[in-house]
């Protein structure tokens, strides 16, 4: 077994004793500061990974769906350790821990991940920033995902008054994870034009037109989002919610695109 | 060599007896050796703070030394012998016990708070560097603090509010954090209503609109607690901008009804609303919670929020009573 694969292994290891025992203190009524240690373990790890393969392939390791798959979880990562610490949500580290750990487990799935990397020949620095911008986006998206659900958890225990269990103490306030879920959605959606600009400007192939028109959709979906909430305004279930459906939504279009 | 401790708190004496024995935080050490000189012990430390002075000592008999200290303070501060009657005496193990309650926020007003372990930490610090401290006090002092942080530690002492007022705030904190950029707005100027709007006030709260029928009386209020006074017709204007509503009018109907809410709703970008309604009879429609970015306590659920927090309250002291007989067992402390 390869470096990469180990490195792999560690980091989704590391993310799983995050979840669980920040879960486990949570159930406790406390808050770990051990969460952002072990999500800072196996962000380390993913680099180690990252590093690995993109030397195997002479490029940004994005080429098949293990290596999107843990450049994702990194990007998630990367923004939960720059947000969580920084907006005192640390809770957040909880709830992103196991997207981490269900994105790499998926990636150690035999197949998923090419067991021979090739080294990719005639690259273009286009379809790279393209890949990179997208997943990168993805990450902020994803985060933003998991702001949501954690608003939508808070939302109703306030609106159940159910105020006892020791996740509602945990949990940040309501306009904190707004604020957070709206910034994560800007990045996100910023770092998603530059993708989707660099993806019109890398060479083209005729036939593959539905990538591109998906790319496009997801980010006009964005847009729509983010300008109805400045502008109209949006309630914060709406807003949690839409931010969940369209990143469920246009992970699954993508998986298929 | 026996543990003593004379003092008086919050609970034994009243402010004006109180103040007679404070001592300022920069002359601890010296009033430390002045006590020894009094007492004709060995080592002693003074606490102060606003509400208890609590003198410790180490000497050959605790008994006799307790009557001579409080014989010779009476003289030296000329206090009426009515005074002795607001003191507590404690020996030996008593003594360690109650320190480590001082110091674990047991025995404070508002219980759990995390200031006295500070201040008791100060009031050491100086005996120990003016050299009123020796081998006993050194030990169930630093002993103490141990005990002190493993009850914090180990229990929720200082968490749960147990007041309606408090509830209020502490849900206020967990819709909009820290509350300095949220405006408040009081239906009816009630007691109740200004208590909790200066819960508020006290935790940041930017700014405060008073509505009340009788506008004089919301004036007044407005002013005392450097707030607006808005005309009660005109409640419905301000409700586009404030993000707390605290609600407790007279009025036998409610006065709050959906519709009026949903006609801000636009106005307000639909950001979050919190509802405190203190009133009986409610003074908001229950149908006003079902709004998607509303939320709305009344006086019962708050009540009820506060009651359990004072009965969570009761077994965390019990539990702490319990580590503190626990640690002096094991610790074997000097002087007990």
């Amino acid at each position: 077994m390869g470096m990469d694969r180990w490195f792999l292994i560690v980091s989704t290891l590391l993310a799983a004793i995050g979840a669980v025992w920040g879960m486990l203190s949570v159930h406790r009524g406390s808050r770990s500061p051990w969460t952002v240690a072990w999500m800072a373990a196996a962000f380390v790890c993913q680099l180690g990974f990252l590093s690995v393969r993109g030397e195997l392939r002479a490029a940004c390791p994005l080429t098949d769906p293990g290596e999107i798959l843990v450049f994702l979880a990194w990007s998630l990562t990367f923004f939960y350790l720059l947000v969580g610490p920084a907006y005192r949500i640390s809770l957040l580290g909880v709830f992103s821990a196991p997207v981490v750990v269900i994105f790499q487990a998926l990636a150690l799935i035999p197949g998923v991940l090419s067991a021979d990397p090739q080294k990719v020949v005639g690259g273009n620095p286009w379809h790279e920033t393209h890949s990179a911008m997208s997943v990168l986006a993805y990450g902020a998206l994803a985060l933003a995902a998991v702001a949501g659900v954690m608003f939508l958890i808070l939302d109703k225990q306030l609106k159940d008054q159910q105020l006892k269990s020791g996740l509602f103490r945990n949990l940040p306030p309501v306009r904190e994870l707004l604020v957070s879920l709206e910034r994560l959605l800007w990045l996100g959606w910023a770092l998603l034009t530059v993708g989707v600009v660099a993806g019109f400007l890398m060479p083209q192939t005729t036939t593959a037109i539905a990538h591109p028109a998906a790319a496009v959709g997801a980010w006009a979906a964005y847009a729509i989002l983010l300008v109805v909430k400045r502008v109209r305004g949006l309630t914060g279930r709406r807003l949690s919610l839409l931010t969940v459906l369209l990143f469920v939504l246009s992970l699954a279009v993508f998986a298929f695109v | 060599m026996e543990l003593l401790c004379l003092g008086l708190n919050h609970r034994t004496a009243p402010v004006e007896v109180r103040e007679k024995f404070a001592v300022g935080t920069t002359k601890l050490g010296e009033a430390a050796n002045e006590l020894i000189a009094l007492a004709e012990a060995t080592e002693g430390v003074v606490i102060s703070t606003c509400n208890r002075t609590e003198f410790y000592l180490a000497a050959e008999n605790a008994k006799q030394t307790l009557e001579l200290i409080e014989t010779r303070l009476a003289v030296k501060i000329q206090f009426d012998p009515s005074v002795s009657a607001h003191f507590y005496r404690m020996e030996k193990t008593e003594a360690a016990r109650h320190l480590c309650r001082v110091v674990s926020g047991l025995d404070s007003m508002m219980l759990g708070e995390t200031e006295i372990f500070g201040q008791v930490k100060q009031a050491y610090s100086s005996a120990l560097e003016a050299g009123a401290t020796g081998s006993v006090l050194n030990k169930v002092f630093q002993r103490a603090f141990g005990v002190g942080k493993k009850v914090r530690t180990e229990t929720s002492i200082q968490e749960g509010s147990t007041s309606v007022g408090n509830v209020a705030v502490d849900l206020a904190e967990k819709i909009f954090g820290h509350l300095k950029n949220s405006e408040v707005m009081i239906l009816g100027a009630g007691e109740m209503s200004r208590i909790t709007a200066q819960s508020l006030v006290s935790r940041g709260a930017k700014s405060i609109f008073v509505a009340n029928r009788s506008f004089d009386r919301a004036q007044e209020l407005a002013a005392e607690m450097g707030g607006s006074a808005v005309r009660f017709d005109d409640w419905q204007s301000v409700l586009e901008r404030v993000d707390v509503v605290i609600s407790s009018t007279g009025a036998p109907h409610a006065i709050v009804q959906r519709a009026d809410v949903e006609k801000a709703r636009r106005a307000r970008k639909y950001r979050p609303l919190f509802f405190i309604d203190i009133a009986v009879p409610r003074d908001i429609d229950p149908e006003v919670g079902e709004i998607e970015e509303v939320y709305l306590y009344d006086i019962d659920t708050l009540e009820q929020l506060a009651e359990e927090a004072r009965g969570l309250r009761q077994l965390q002291i019990l539990q702490c009573e319990q580590i503190i007989d626990l640690e002096l067992i094991k610790l074997r402390l000097p002087g007990t």
